[in-house]
């Protein structure tokens, strides 16, 4: 293969153009002084014969001129000229094209601004979170005490600073009606931090930091634009958020994107308050911004230095801890990336297919053009011309399928920012030059996967070798490379569709879950509440039983119950317990879920209770309820009831008696097997905690009774997120879902592509092979036989393609493993449905041709001959 | 009555210098010299074509040139047939023997 040489420029200097042409001069002369003329006119004549020599040069240089523009401009003309010429072919491509660069597109946009993009903040790849470890728990959120932060802050010498925030809803009540919001309560050097200003006003002050100083608020653009419609002189006003008047003293723009979505008012929270000293407590989600050119690697060792100093001066609360440090980006990110890139994995199988399937459809292109090229070639065009002539076609129509498919992108871009309201960073999709860009790119891949093997093979010397048409009485339509991309499609839907099929199969299995306690008719819904407020445990304990004694009291109530979490949907906190009794060494540890809930809970939720009694919500001896995993796990000898934990962890003092073993219920996840679970009857409503209600009718149509009943009890609070306890579920199974959904998508289009495909390849079977059919047909063959001779055609490569499509399907399950639910990746009966599925919809796409192979009238066939 | 080049087929004129040039390594002037020799002054090549048509398949890679001295000692530019030439000659002669048959056969049968 040298035909790439012939693109090479060579090049004939001046000079030697110059010489050659005067030696042809001279011979010339010399030959006519030869036939006796005077030298004079010798010369005179030759240089007449000769011609115009710098015309002649002109020539020459001509054909060295690479002249890239004129032929691109050429080659755009005639390939503009051949997709008028074609309206079908070129609009199946176009649009085979737009669908897979569009999902292509639209997927990358996701990825590109999920995962590739730095988060919105300058050098944001500076900022990092800090979280505590204790070996003995593994909750992931591990929050920082306000002291420790400020101890970090000071000891560490990798970060420019640290600080940190909490979250939550607030009751703001100088509007009309008291109104929800999210407010963070945060650390000193919080926007030196973020390393944003405020669009208008001030950060806070040293003084509004302390404990004791004036009350400082900065709200977000959202809430500036709603509340003040955007009136600069928003600055300086008095909010009324619980019982505090925090002054306006600055507006964030719009484009600081805050971790926590929901966030409007950022205040400061004092750190030298009396009550902010204890070390066991768990406040901050710590933010560092590390000094420039410091890696993650340094930063971890000095701060695990800090550690261990802070250790060995507060060996009992600090000895066991120590500091995680992770990319901020990272952990906002990082339970997306698997759905990201399985779906982007699957979008690129999509684009492939429609690559094989265009490719299949030049391949058919190029035979019906060979005559075209062969004239061409005869006519002199070099083989990298007419390559290069195709290919500019292919490209075209690539980049009009990249253009369309744009459009598409742009409109599932919204698709997806609706569908996945709950993925991270989900409001920063756009469509952006980067997304254009890479749509280009696309279609340069696609013209070079597409184009390039019928380019080099349509332009082949021995089929443009003759003028005559031989193919118009070839019998054989047998064109294996066809079939060969017939079954790569085939094969690619299959994986496609085997990946759909078991993530549907999951949703499927998880529905039939029996979660253990009843979702149906529960209302769910959060009472705006304050850290502060559990500064007195006792009062709050008799504000949260009025709350649930008034629910209780309403009618269409049937129960009423506080959890912290909702039943059903992910929320981890593992610890590890401790049992007064003790335990012997080779027992295991005791690890466990701890839930806390009131003692109406196990009523509410229809948990059904197996032994013992319901704990007791005393000021006397604590007294929990462990779950049957719990005793069966850890009492395999003993009773689990009347042992004692020690709940110190947790923040309890004293011990808590076992008092009763109630069912299993899958508290952490539908898709979670039930865990060792303790529950904490503890009425204590804290920020977070949310009211469960058992209703009669159905559960909404009972919001605004409630709404108004707590009004009555507590004029102070607002009731907000009210929704049924199912929509939590469906909630929480969003990401899966969206998953679930585009995969099938995909899967359907590969499908329908991979069908076109064999539809088209066997039509055009079909067509070729019409003589020979006609001629069977007159000599007696019956028209069954026939189409059973072409559905087989068909058949025959979608089986081979389902064989390699289940063995690449197996292959790649593992790929799936984390995100199924209930079916092995290589589940037998969904493989086998998707196969049977592939098969019955290939059996279709090939009757169609089949049939009309059977319907060929002999006569017809031969008189065409 | 001399055939101009307007009137050769286009690509016969390569295919002559290729045939030419298949003899053994000559001039510009030395191909033009032939052909109007073997054609018995049948066909005379112009130089406004000669040199491009050379220059051109020296371009394609059929030809190779290198610059050597002439007979008179004169310094010249001499091609000869590279293997890629010399399969393109082949196959375009086998064309042209069949086209040449098939139009003689016609011309012969119609008569």
């Amino acid at each position: 293969m040298s035909w790439w040489k012939s693109l090479l420029p060579k090049r004939a200097s001046d000079a030697q153009m110059n010489s050659e042409l005067r030696f042809h001069i001279e011979e010339l002369t010399e030959a006519n002084i030869a036939a006796g003329m005077p030298p004079e006119e010798a010369r005179r004549r030759a240089v007449l014969e000769f011609g115009g020599h710098e015309q002649l040069k002109e020539e020459l240089r001509d054909v060295y001129r690479v002249r890239i523009l004129d032929a691109t401009v050429a080659n755009l003309k005639s390939a503009l000229r051949f997709i008028r010429k074609s309206p079908t072919f070129s609009a199946t491509v176009i649009l085979t094209l737009a669908l897979a660069i569009g999902a292509n597109s639209a997927v990358f946009s996701a990825i590109d601004a999920i995962l590739l993009k730095p988060l919105s903040f300058p050098q944001s790849d500076q900022l990092m979170r800090l979280q505590q470890r204790h070996p003995k728990l593994s909750n992931p959120n591990a929050f920082v005490a306000p002291v420790r932060l400020e101890e970090w802050n000071r000891l560490n010498s990798t970060f420019q600073a640290l600080t940190g925030y909490y979250t939550e809803d607030v009751s703001e009540t100088s509007g009309a009606l008291p109104e929800k919001f999210s407010e963070s309560f945060v650390a000193p050097r919080f926007l030196q931090v973020w390393g944003v200003a405020p669009a208008l006003g001030r950060d806070f002050t040293f003084e509004e930091s302390r404990f004791g100083g004036p009350q400082a608020v900065i709200i977000s653009d959202r809430f500036w634009r709603r509340r003040f419609a955007a009136d600069p002189n928003a600055v300086g006003k008095k909010l009324r958020v619980g019982n505090f008047s925090p002054a306006i003293v600055g507006i964030m723009p719009a484009s600081f994107l805050f971790p926590e979505r929901d966030v409007d008012l950022w205040s400061p929270v004092p750190l030298d308050a009396p009550y902010a000293q204890k070390r066991e407590s768990t406040w901050f989600t710590v933010i560092g911004r590390l000094k420039p050119g410091v890696p993650i690697d340094q930063a971890r060792a000095n701060l695990a230095t800090v550690q261990d100093q802070l250790a060995q001066q507060f060996p009992k609360t600090d000895g066991d801890l120590s500091v995680a440090i992770e990319q901020l980006k990272e952990t906002t990110i990082a339970s997306s990336r698997r759905s990201l890139w399985l779906l982007f994995g699957s979008v690129s199988l999509l684009l492939l297919i429609a690559c094989t399937n265009i490719v299949a459809l030049l391949l058919a292109r190029a035979t019906q053009r060979q005559h075209e090229i062969s004239v061409r070639f005869s006519m002199g065009a070099p083989r990298g011309a007419l390559i290069a002539q195709l290919l500019t076609e292919t490209f075209l129509l690539a980049l009009f399928g990249a253009l369309v498919g744009l459009l598409l992108a742009n409109a599932a871009s919204g698709i997806f920012r609706s569908l996945a309201a709950r993925l991270p960073r989900v409001e920063e999709i756009h469509l952006d030059a980067r997304i254009v860009l890479y749509s280009l790119a696309c279609s340069v891949v696609v013209t070079l996967l597409c184009g390039l093997f019928p380019a080099i093979r349509g332009t082949r010397r021995n089929l443009s070798g003759s003028l005559n048409q031989t193919s118009r009485t070839q019998v054989s339509g047998r064109n294996p490379l066809q079939w060969l991309l017939v079954g790569i499609q085939v094969a690619l839907a299959v994986t496609l569709l085997s990946g759909a099929g078991l993530l549907l199969r999951s949703f499927q299995e998880l529905g039939r879950v029996s979660p253990g306690f009843d979702p149906s008719h529960i209302l769910t819904f959060q009472i705006s509440l304050s850290w502060g407020e559990t500064a007195d445990l006792k009062k709050l304990r008799q504000k949260t039983d009025r709350i649930l004694e008034a629910l209780r009291a309403t009618p269409g109530v049937e129960a009423a119950a506080i959890s912290v979490g909702v039943p059903g949907v992910p929320f981890k906190y593992q610890t590890e317990l401790k049992l007064l009794e003790g335990r012997a060494e080779s027992e295991p540890k005791l690890l466990a879920d701890s839930h806390l809930v009131s003692a109406s809970y196990f009523a509410t939720m229809k948990i059904p209770m197996q032994e013992g009694a319901l704990c007791r919500e005393t000021d006397g001896p604590l007294a929990v309820v462990v779950n049957r995993s719990f005793a069966n796990a850890y009492f395999t000898n003993s009773p689990a009831i009347g042992h004692h934990l020690d709940g110190s962890n947790l923040g309890y003092s004293g011990p808590a008696e076992i008092v009763g073993i109630s069912g299993d219920a899958r508290e952490a996840g539908l898709d979670q097997p039930p865990s060792p679970t303790v529950y904490w009857c503890a009425p204590i409503a804290e920020p977070g905690t949310y009211f469960l209600v058992r209703t009669r009718n159905a559960p909404m149509t009972m919001a605004e009774t409630i709404r108004q009943q707590i009004y009555e009890i507590d004029p102070q609070r607002s009731v907000y997120d009210f929704a049924p306890l199912e929509q939590h579920f469906s909630d929480a199974l969003a990401e899966g879902r969206l998953r679930t959904i585009l995969l099938t998508f995909f899967a359907a289009t590969a499908l329908s592509l991979a069908c076109i495909g064999l539809y088209g390849t066997l039509s055009y079977s079909v067509n070729v092979r019409q003589r020979e059919v006609g001629l069977r047909l007159a000599l007696g063959a019956l028209r069954g036989q026939i189409i059973r001779q072409f559905l087989w055609q068909g058949l025959a490569v979608c089986i081979v393609g389902c064989v390699a499509g289940w063995a690449l399907a197996t292959a790649s399950g593992r790929l799936l493993a984390g995100l199924l639910y209930g079916v092995s990746p290589t589940d037998i009966p969904t493989l086998a449905s998707v196969v049977l599925l592939v098969l019955a919809v290939a059996a279709i796409a090939s009757l169609i041709p089949a049939t009309r192979a059977a319907r060929v009238e002999p006569m017809q066939v031969l008189r065409n001959e | 009555m001399p055939i101009e080049k307007s009137d050769l087929l286009q690509g016969t004129l390569d295919m002559l210098i290729l045939k030419i040039v298949a003899l053994g390594p000559v001039h510009g002037y030395g191909i033009s010299l032939r052909i109007r020799q073997i054609s018995k002054e049948v066909l005379q090549v112009q130089q406004g074509s000669l040199y491009p048509a050379l220059h051109r398949l020296e371009k394609r890679g059929w030809l190779e040139a290198e610059w050597g001295a002439s007979e008179k000692g004169r310094q010249a530019k001499f091609y000869k047939l590279s293997a890629k030439g010399r399969k393109q000659l082949e196959s375009e002669e086998s064309n042209w023997n069949r086209l040449a048959a098939a139009v003689a056969n016609i011309m012969q049968t119609a008569q």
